[in-house]
């Protein structure tokens, strides 16, 4: 008989560790609120709906234990701020006062501009995964990204483009009412002078343009090496599209704006060669990226883009710091501060002091349309 | 009661903004004028009075004043060129106008440009603005029975009489012009100090045609029924969000409807002569 | 090269021409400025464009949707005007009446497709280029610039060699004296509609080809631009406004070849602003400072 209970009481204790497999950390038990701005919706609409997708993964993921919180529960409340300012701000507004602890996102850096004033006065912190331009972690000591910002990826891929096609002039094109686009043209701009390149063209859009033929011809007629876009999808494509119809052909460079399938199936055979400089490469080798890349595309019918990665990335390192016990906004903001590498399908990442983000670039060009690393 | 107001004061602050743009938009209306550039007046307004808040520290008051100020002497400027213009030409003079403050608005270099112009103090509460709007009103309510406001109606019923019994015509549009200016200018600073945001694109045509659709629901020559008419078009998109994406369709639905069946808008259907 | 923006602000122009012929013909006809064109412009598109999806060959899509918006156009004028005309109800009236009908359209629309932009399945078209000369153009311009041109001069010959031409223009004249001539003014009045939304409606469908993007809010950009234009060339003057779409168009392109696109758009109403202040009645308009 006793030999029996101690026998059952063994088996139990064998047992307990087992029906429970994630607990154990310090905010075992806890819901943490995180909200999501993205634009699902809009002109920015091909980010954000990659973006929604790769949050609503990682609540699959999360609940499969696939990826880690210790044993707390994180609540995704996603909402689509329609590419449109005002609902940015409106938003942001109701996740500063609702008791969210992380706020991740909005989709653009000129909505991060806007609005991310409004969630540091409340002192809710802030991880923006596709804010990509100049000034984002400076709007407040707890704005942190996990985006791999356009000037640590430029250089590098202006460098390999020159390089390759022994580039000697340039022209460049850029939307001067957004603040990502902006940032390009300032980014490339530095890194053309750096390399005594000589720009031989500056020309300007505005965002929801579709006629470009006017500015383009007169770039055509200047005879550029190297043509730089510094514009977000929609008129990305037709800016290549136009190029071709114009008949320049020349090669082409762009920020993580054309990073995106969208770019490619509209702009078709026009895209083909172009370069981006990018964060993500979906077939890259990462741990734990190859099985993402596949649940990703059973789950939307077609592979994530960059814009997912980093999503589902923010989920990963947020999942981490709740593991470490952050559940309020002010632990976040400390254990973003303290985080170890961790392991996300964009590679190892780590906060680097200035709350930018470590983490490795994907040079990526066109071929045979699909993204593929320039070589 | 006071936690329906709390919860839907939003709405409250949008209603008394949108009434004191309609009351603007009527002044011109009932002197028969297709002026329309309120929505410049509020949008040049609206810069001035935030540009000041955020760069000089201005308080609501001073903003509100400065703006107001900026907008009458937009509008003493505007009246002159476009003085001789009626009709339908008045109107697409008048718009045309609006683009270019517009587009002026995004290229400017102080105003953030087409992404907008952010951190405006969140100062301008429900009071304040219910408090302009009773000012406003009680001011059009004395000038409803001055003899000026006869000179206007006379305006708008033969020009070429009214000239001819002394009535200085081009005085009395310029000076309505100015007046509708102010008001709309404080309605403008109002809307940037309650939303803490604005764009160029929150004063261009899009919004003209709110505040035209106000005052003709209500009913064109009538203070009151440019505030009903307000009113029911600020609350009528929350009304109906049960259509979902087709909200906007009950809006334009609602205003053919006043034009065909009821042209007098909500004030004729009390009044016999609108 | 400024062979080349002069060939960019002619395609422009044309598709301009298409649009400002129909703002133009109702006003001169009807003395109505009808904003709801620019909404029947945008219909078309995506008429064409859900055509096109489930199916159709583009060149039927295109004919269908045409057809399409000039029965919207009739349909408009049933609804927002003709109640209207019977009670003699000014020129203030039809401008509201037709802003509301342009809010239904426009409602309607972004309620099945949704505020996004759509874009065509990618045809042959679209990456053909010529070369001829100095000059590249692409042949979807080509068809486009061929298509306005040939329904203009249909719309010319319509109005100058046929009855119906004859009689809209005598409407136009004065509408009274028609009636009493014995022209049957309802259905000249519902067939200029026919026409003109048809016009509107092709100009739609030729840019949103063009540029691959249909977006329920595509109306609101050439609305104002057609404004400008057709004081340009004078209210109620159809030639008057395909002059002033190409000079527009022209003007446009060259202004961002040279002073760079920020102040684009402000060119075409700073035009149309002096216009209206020194000579209202634009290039070739008949009617002056009418009472209106």
């Amino acid at each position: 008989m006793r030999v029996t209970i101690l026998a059952a009481a063994a088996c139990l204790a064998f047992l307990g560790p087992i029906a429970a497999p994630a607990a154990g950390g310090p905010a075992a038990g806890k819901t943490v609120k995180i909200g999501v701005i993205a634009d699902v919706t809009g002109g920015a609409g091909a980010y954000g709906t990659s973006q929604k997708n790769a949050y609503l993964l990682a609540q699959e993921d999360l609940a499969a234990h696939r990826i880690d919180a210790g044993g707390a529960v994180l609540q995704f409340d996603i909402e689509d701020s329609a590419t449109d300012p005002a609902q940015v701000v409106t938003l942001t507004q109701k996740f500063s006062g609702d008791g969210t602890a992380l706020l991740i996102g909005p989709t653009l850096s000129s909505e991060a501009k806007k609005a991310d004033p409004i969630a540091v006065r409340a002192g809710l912190t802030i991880l923006a995964t596709s804010n990509t331009a100049q000034g984002i972690t400076s709007l407040g000591p707890c704005v942190f990204r996990n985006s791999l910002a356009e000037e640590q990826v430029v250089p590098e891929a202006l460098g390999k483009a020159i390089a390759r096609w022994k580039v000697k002039t340039a022209a460049v094109i850029y939307g001067d009412d957004d603040q990502f686009t902006k940032s390009d043209y300032d980014i490339f701009n530095a890194a053309l002078q750096a390399h005594h390149i000589g720009v031989v063209d500056v020309e300007t859009f505005h965002k929801k343009d579709v006629d470009f033929k006017s500015q383009l011809t007169k770039i055509a007629s200047k005879k550029p090496d190297l043509l730089v876009i510094g514009a977000l999808q929609e008129e990305a494509v037709k800016i290549v599209a136009q190029a071709k119809q114009l008949g320049l052909n020349v090669h082409a460079i762009g920020g993580n704006g054309l990073n995106s399938p969208k770019f490619i199936q509209l702009a078709g055979p026009a895209a083909e060669g172009v370069v981006v400089g990018a964060a993500y490469y979906s077939g890259n080798g990462y741990a734990g990226n190859r099985e993402f890349v596949q649940r990703y595309t059973k789950r939307f019918g077609s592979p994530p883009d960059q814009f997912a990665a980093q999503a589902y990335a923010a989920a990963q390192i947020a999942a981490r710091a709740v593991k470490d016990g952050a559940t309020t906004s002010e632990q976040f903001c400390s254990a973003f501060k303290r985080l170890p590498v961790v392991q996300t399908v964009l590679g190892p990442v780590a906060f680097a002091p200035n709350r930018d983000v470590r983490a490795a670039s994907a040079i990526l060009q066109v071929k045979g349309g699909a993204f593929a690393f320039f070589k | 009661m006071l936690q329906f107001f709390a919860q839907h004061s939003k709405l409250f602050d949008e209603i008394g903004i949108n009434a004191l743009l309609a009351l603007s938009l009527s002044l011109s209306l009932r002197g028969g004028s297709l002026a329309l550039a309120q929505a410049a007046f509020m949008g040049v307004a609206a810069y001035v009075g935030s540009i000041g808040a955020v760069r000089f520290g201005w308080n609501l008051a001073e903003s509100v004043l400065a703006g107001a100020l900026a907008a009458a002497l937009v509008a003493a400027l505007l009246a002159l060129p476009i003085g001789r213009l009626r009709g339908v030409f008045l109107a697409i003079a008048t718009i045309g106008f609006g683009e270019i403050a517009r587009i002026a608005e995004i290229n400017a270099p102080v105003t953030g440009g087409a992404e907008g112009f952010s951190n405006i103090p969140n100062d301008a509460g429900t009071l304040a603005i219910y408090a302009a709007l009773a000012f406003a009103g009680a001011a059009l309510l004395l000038f409803g029975r001055s003899k000026a406001a006869l000179a206007l109606a006379a305006t708008r019923e033969d020009e070429n009489a009214a000239r001819g019994v002394g009535i200085d015509v081009a005085a009395v549009r310029t000076r309505t012009l100015v007046a509708g200016a102010v008001i709309a200018g404080v309605a403008g600073v109002l809307y940037a100090h309650a939303n803490f945001f604005i764009t160029p694109g929150d004063f261009g045509f899009p919004r003209m045609e709110q505040i035209l659709v106000s005052c003709v629901i209500g009913g064109v020559t009538s203070s009151l029924g440019a505030v009903l008419g307000a009113a029911v078009m600020t609350v009528l998109p929350e009304a109906v969000r049960f259509l979902h994406d087709y909200r906007e369709v009950s809006t334009g639905a609602i205003l053919l409807g006043f034009i065909v069946f009821a042209p007098g808008g909500i004030a004729g259907l009390w009044r016999r002569d609108a | 090269m400024i062979l080349q923006q002069c060939a960019n602000g002619i395609f422009l122009g044309a598709v301009y021409a298409l649009f400002a012929i129909g703002y133009t013909l109702v006003f001169g006809v009807l003395d109505i400025l009808n904003l709801a064109h620019a909404a029947i412009f945008m219909a078309a598109a995506f008429a064409a464009l859900w055509l096109t999806s489930t199916g159709f060959p583009l060149p039927l899509a295109i004919a269908a949707a045409i057809v399409f918006a000039g029965l919207l156009g009739i349909l408009l004028d049933r609804v927002a005007f003709a109640p209207l005309r019977r009670r003699n109800a000014g020129t203030l009236a039809p401008l509201i009446s037709s802003i509301g009908a342009a809010i239904v359209i426009q409602g309607v629309a972004r309620g099945i497709f949704g505020p996004d932009e759509r874009n065509f399945p990618a045809g042959p078209l679209a990456s053909t280029q010529f070369h001829l000369g100095p000059l590249t153009v692409g042949a979807l311009d080509l068809v486009i610039l061929a298509a306005a041109l040939a329904l203009m001069l249909l719309l010319s010959y319509v109005l100058r060699a046929t009855p119906l031409g004859r009689n809209i223009r005598a409407v136009a004249d004065d509408r009274i004296a028609a009636a009493l001539l014995g022209i049957n003014l309802e259905r000249t009045i519902a067939l200029t509609f026919f026409i003109a939304s048809a016009l509107g409606g092709a100009a739609g469908i030729l840019i949103g080809l063009q540029y691959n993007s249909v977006s329920a809010d595509m109306g609101g950009r050439i609305e104002l631009k057609g404004l400008a234009i057709i004081i340009l060339g004078g209210m109620g003057s159809v030639t008057g406004a395909v002059i002033g779409a190409f000079v527009l168009g022209l003007v446009e392109t060259l202004a961002v070849a040279s002073i760079g696109s920020s102040y684009r758009d402000a060119i075409a109403f700073g035009v149309m602003f002096v216009l209206l202040v020194l000579r209202p009645q634009g290039l070739l308009g008949k009617r002056a400072l009418r009472a209106a």
